[in-house]
């Protein structure tokens, strides 16, 4: 039999049997370090591996590339969870169509192989394959148009920026800040080093931690609605919201910025966002109007405090507590 | 490959290490060293202004006759704005007088074109007089040697500086349609900034001068300085110097820009305060001129990659496809060169623009100029692709490289997956459905790649695949010989493992630090990578001593892919060149001077991304257009002797084995 085709079979068949047999055993609700669908990926390829490598299989470039870029596909379509938005599984999947065009082309001779079957196919020496490709072409290109003008009653897309840059000043409740040198009046350590001391603390410590107790109440008063009980943006109603609350236990929200930009973003809500974060459809009220400026440096503290993130600090220009005064 | 060509190869990767620490290891300590000479001027400038204030006040005539100021920039000992005499206007405000335009196009966009096209033709001819040099260096070098392949290097080095006299003068013109540009349509705010910078200005010109002289003594006085060993030590003297007063002359014009972005020596109404040295090295002043130095060799590079790219696809003998195959082994070479330090010098302009105002640092890389960064990461991708891609093919016309050849595709994995986590977003585009389906904003895989820790881990593991890549190329048809090849060899994986080993703990361990001290990580990841490369290169070559060769280089059986590989960097990099360009001025929004002078202009405003694309990519054909024009004319001259070239042109050296 022909070894190129037994190898077609292999990657074949196998990926019907793993994908429908194997998979569902991977996917269980609760996912635990073996059975998950990374393990069973892996498992994937090194069943072809070994099949390819017992057997002898030797399959042409051509068809090494379309395994390739195959994997990479059924990797981002169906093994990544949960499913990637489509802009970035077309950005994968062109990142992936790079690597697999410098793997074919890493030389003249893998690139001459690879453009062999292509070439005859072209100038009518496999005649099958043209015809596949004479009626497939036009049946894919159509389907793509009709999948195309189809309506769609989807919101489009949009392009926002999400971590806007602050006004170098903010005024609330009559006082200005400047955000590059104002810091929280109750960060009583910088790094929140108390967090695994808890609850054996000392008076220094129990004067932080009732901060952020009280923080904690505040923010389950007013913003768990949304941002959750744990923090991670997933409130009752964040779902109806677009764009969804920021996810405070994601390393590139809280963790990147300064308990200024927290205060200045708390208080002056989705209103207060400047032009660049256009359209101005975030949610968020401003906190201004119904928090005095204390309870908002304290929900921000125990924001980061429960979190375990620490707040951004540049140079030496954060690390001096209780400074939190404005002008 | 003969021992000879060895040498000459060794003479040449030392001679690119030891330019490339050259700029790069002051450009790294400067930062220290203008802080540490910044405090004694303060202290000298501070003794000297209570000395003023006190004879003043002695004196007791009413008012002060000079007026003190507070910079807006610079600090004395105890954090406090330093005080300067008041030696010029204040800032003016800008209105509908002093700005002009014509019906056709925005006055903006005619002065970016302006600019733009000026910064490619004086990047492209601040570049080669420093390949010139070290080509001509090679050359003497080697003369004693190998004087086949001596006489090759001088006349590599002597072609590449007939194009450049050209694109020379074609530079000065577009300079000084820049200068009508300003002056005509932004006359308010160009009389501002010739009031600050008018000392400057008129050295500028003068070193212009200089540049000028020395450029033709260097080149006309070529062939008649090449006679003797003396005089041509002279003349090669002379590509220093043309190099050192070129450098002096883009880091004066880089001050203008600087300036523009984060002011400094003025006070905040605008006005000097009379050091001029204060306004010139400005913060950024240092990174940016490092940065762009490193840009406009890989620039270069790419352009002279470029022509004898085309040269080779369209040569019509085996000798002359020799040639340009092996002109574009030299200039993938340097390019290469540069290309691997560029990265860190960006990094290093972005902790200083994040030094001086937190908010720009927000403002391009997490709010309106984010996306803008995404594309630029697209775009660095390609280039670490183009540069690998003609690597490995480079290494497939290589007799014994098959040794190697085996572990590219593990390379180009390894190359795929790091660009995979370096150019995903933090914020992804999706509809409200794909939320809902991802279940928030954030992925909780792959959403862990939008942060630097992931983003440093990447591009340095890209970085140091390539410089594997290239350690692999250089040993390629070698046989190792050295009694300690098997130490040497354990050496270089282990550096490359453990420096593979230390960057991923590093990126790992950045998530579980705050975040100030995260951003120190990237100094021991970006020294791990460049302890492969300096060490790597390093050993590699001390390994290539009495080794023997399997077979010589097939000088013009270069693949086509690996050529059209070369036309990718090129033109890719001209793209980033501008895109980085338009990023580093469109963020100072809406105005001229940050915090300074406000732009009052219609134009005032910041363009779609979309919109910028198609500027960035008319400019990059507009300026290759030009390039093609340039070449076409350096040509002219060497025409009628190409046609009997074989009697001058020598075959190279391997192939004569």
């Amino acid at each position: 039999m022909n070894k190129a085709l037994v190898s077609f079979l292999v990657f074949v068949v196998g990926l019907a049997v793993f994908h429908n047999a194997i998979f569902p055993i991977f996917t269980p609700k609760e996912v635990g370090w073996i059975l998950n669908r990374y393990v069973y990926f892996l498992l994937f390829v090194a069943y072809l591996l070994v099949t390819h490598f017992t057997l002898r299989l030797k399959p042409p470039i051509a068809m090494m590339a379309l395994f390739v870029w195959g994997l990479g596909f059924y990797f981002y379509k169906w093994v990544l969870y949960p499913p990637i938005p489509w802009t970035l599984f077309i950005t994968y999947m062109v990142m992936w169509s790079i690597g697999t065009f410098l793997y074919v082309s890493q030389d003249p001779e893998t690139f001459r192989d690879f453009r062999r079957p292509i070439v005859k196919t072209i100038v009518g020496e496999y005649k099958f394959a043209q015809w596949v490709m004479l009626i497939g072409m036009p049946i894919l290109v159509g389907f793509a148009t009709y999948n195309s003008i189809y309506p769609s009653y989807e919101e489009p897309v949009e392009l926002r920026t999400v971590h806007p840059a602050p006004p170098a000043t903010t005024k609330v409740h009559g006082k200005t800040y400047p955000l590059e040198s104002t810091n929280n009046p109750f960060r009583i350590d910088e790094q929140d080093n108390y967090k695994d001391s808890f609850p054996f603390l000392d008076a220094e410590k129990e004067e932080y931690m009732k901060y952020v107790t009280e923080g904690g109440t505040i923010f389950f008063q007013n913003c768990h609605y949304c941002h959750g009980d744990q923090l991670n943006g997933l409130g009752m109603f964040s779902h109806v919201f677009n764009p969804t609350p920021a996810n405070f236990i994601d390393p590139g929200t809280i963790a990147m910025l300064q308990e200024s930009f927290l205060f200045w973003r708390v208080a002056k809500g989705g209103p207060g966002l400047p032009n660049e974060s256009t359209p101005w459809s975030s949610a968020m009220p401003p906190w201004e109007e119904h928090l005095n400026t204390e309870e908002i440096w304290k929900v921000i503290l125990f924001e980061y405090w429960y979190t375990g993130w620490h707040p951004r600090t540049f140079g030496t220009e954060g690390s001096t507590a209780g400074s939190g005064g404005g002008e | 490959m003969s021992g000879k060509n060895k040498l000459s190869i060794k003479a040449f990767s030392l001679g690119l290490l030891l330019a490339m620490a050259m700029y790069f290891v002051p450009g790294m300590t400067s930062d220290a060293i203008a802080k540490e000479v910044s405090a004694e001027q303060v202290f000298a400038e501070e003794a000297f202004a209570k000395e003023v204030q006190a004879e003043e006040a002695l004196e007791g005539e009413g008012e002060a006759e000079v007026e003190w100021s507070q910079d807006v920039f610079y600090k004395d000992w105890e954090g406090n704005p330093l005080k300067g005499p008041v030696s010029g206007f204040p800032a003016p405000e800008l209105g509908p007088s002093d700005y002009n335009n014509y019906e056709f196009a925005p006055s903006r966009m005619l002065l970016w074109v302006a600019n733009q096209q000026h910064l490619y033709f004086g990047s492209f001819v601040l570049a080669v007089p420093i390949f010139c040099m070290l080509i001509e260096f090679i050359g003497i070098r080697t003369k004693e040697e190998d004087p086949v392949m001596s006489a090759k290097y001088d006349r590599l080095a002597h072609d590449l500086m007939k194009v450049s006299l050209t694109a020379y003068s074609w530079t000065a013109i577009l300079g000084g349609i820049l200068l009508f540009t300003f002056i005509t349509l932004f006359p308010g705010f160009f009389k501002y900034m010739a009031g600050i910078f008018r000392p400057v200005m008129h050295v500028y010109a003068l070193m212009f001068l200089a540049e000028s002289g020395i450029l033709y003594v260097y080149y006309y006085g070529w062939d008649r300085m090449s006679e003797d060993k003396f005089l041509k030590w002279i003349h090669c003297s002379l590509a220093v110097l043309l190099n050192l007063v070129g450098t002096v002359l883009m880091y004066l014009a880089n001050s203008w820009a600087t300036f523009m972005q984060a002011p400094g020596g003025i006070d905040s109404e605008g006005r000097f305060l009379g050091n001029i040295w204060h306004v010139i090295h400005s913060t950024l002043w240092n990174p940016v001129g490092v940065h762009r130095i490193l840009g406009n060799i890989v620039f270069g590079g790419g352009i002279v990659g470029a022509y004898a790219a085309y040269h080779y696809l369209t040569a019509k003998n085996e000798e002359e496809k020799a040639h340009y195959d092996w002109v574009c082994y030299v200039a993938m070479f340097i390019c290469i060169f540069g290309l691997i330090p560029l990265p860190f010098a960006g990094y290093w302009l972005m902790k200083e623009v994040y030094a001086f105002r937190q908010q720009m640092g927000i403002t391009l890389m997490g709010g309106i100029m984010a996306w803008l960064f995404i594309i630029q990461a697209v775009m660095i991708g390609l280039l670490f692709f183009a540069a690998n891609s003609y690597l490995h093919n480079g290494m497939a016309r290589v007799k014994g490289s098959h040794r190697y050849m085996k572990y590219c595709k593990y390379m180009i994995l390894l190359l795929i997956l790091c660009f995979t986590m370096w150019m995903t977003p933090h914020t992804i585009v999706m509809t409200p459905a794909e939320l809902k389906a991802m279940g928030g904003a954030q992925h909780p895989i792959i959403g862990h790649f939008g942060v630097m820790s992931a983003k440093n881990t990447a591009v340095n593991l890209m970085i140091t695949t390539t410089i594997l890549c290239f350690l692999l190329y250089q040993r390629a048809n070698k046989k190792i010989n050295v009694p300690w090849a098997t130490v040497g060899n354990c050496w270089i994986a282990a550096i490359f493992v453990g420096a593979a080993a230390n960057i991923i703990f590093l990126g790992i361990y950045g998530y579980f630090l705050p975040a100030n001290q995260r951003v120190g990580l990237s100094v021991p990841q970006v020294t791990t990578t460049l302890t492969t490369l300096f060490a790597g290169t390093a050993i590699n070559i001390s390994m290539f001593k009495d080794s023997e060769s399997y077979g010589d280089i097939q000088w013009g059986s270069q693949s086509k892919v690996g050529t059209y590989a070369i036309f990718l960097l090129a033109i890719s990099f001209t793209w980033l060149m501008g895109l980085m360009g338009y990023i580093r001025s469109a963020v100072r929004l809406f105005w001229h001077v940050t915090e300074v002078v406000r732009d009052n202009s219609v134009d005032a405003y910041t363009l779609t991304i979309g919109e910028a694309g198609k500027m960035l990519t008319f400019n990059t054909l507009f300026v290759w257009t030009q390039f093609v024009v340039v070449f076409w004319v350096g040509s002219l001259t060497g025409k009628s002797v190409e046609a009997k070239a074989p009697e001058g042109v020598p075959v190279p050296a391997q192939q004569q084995q």
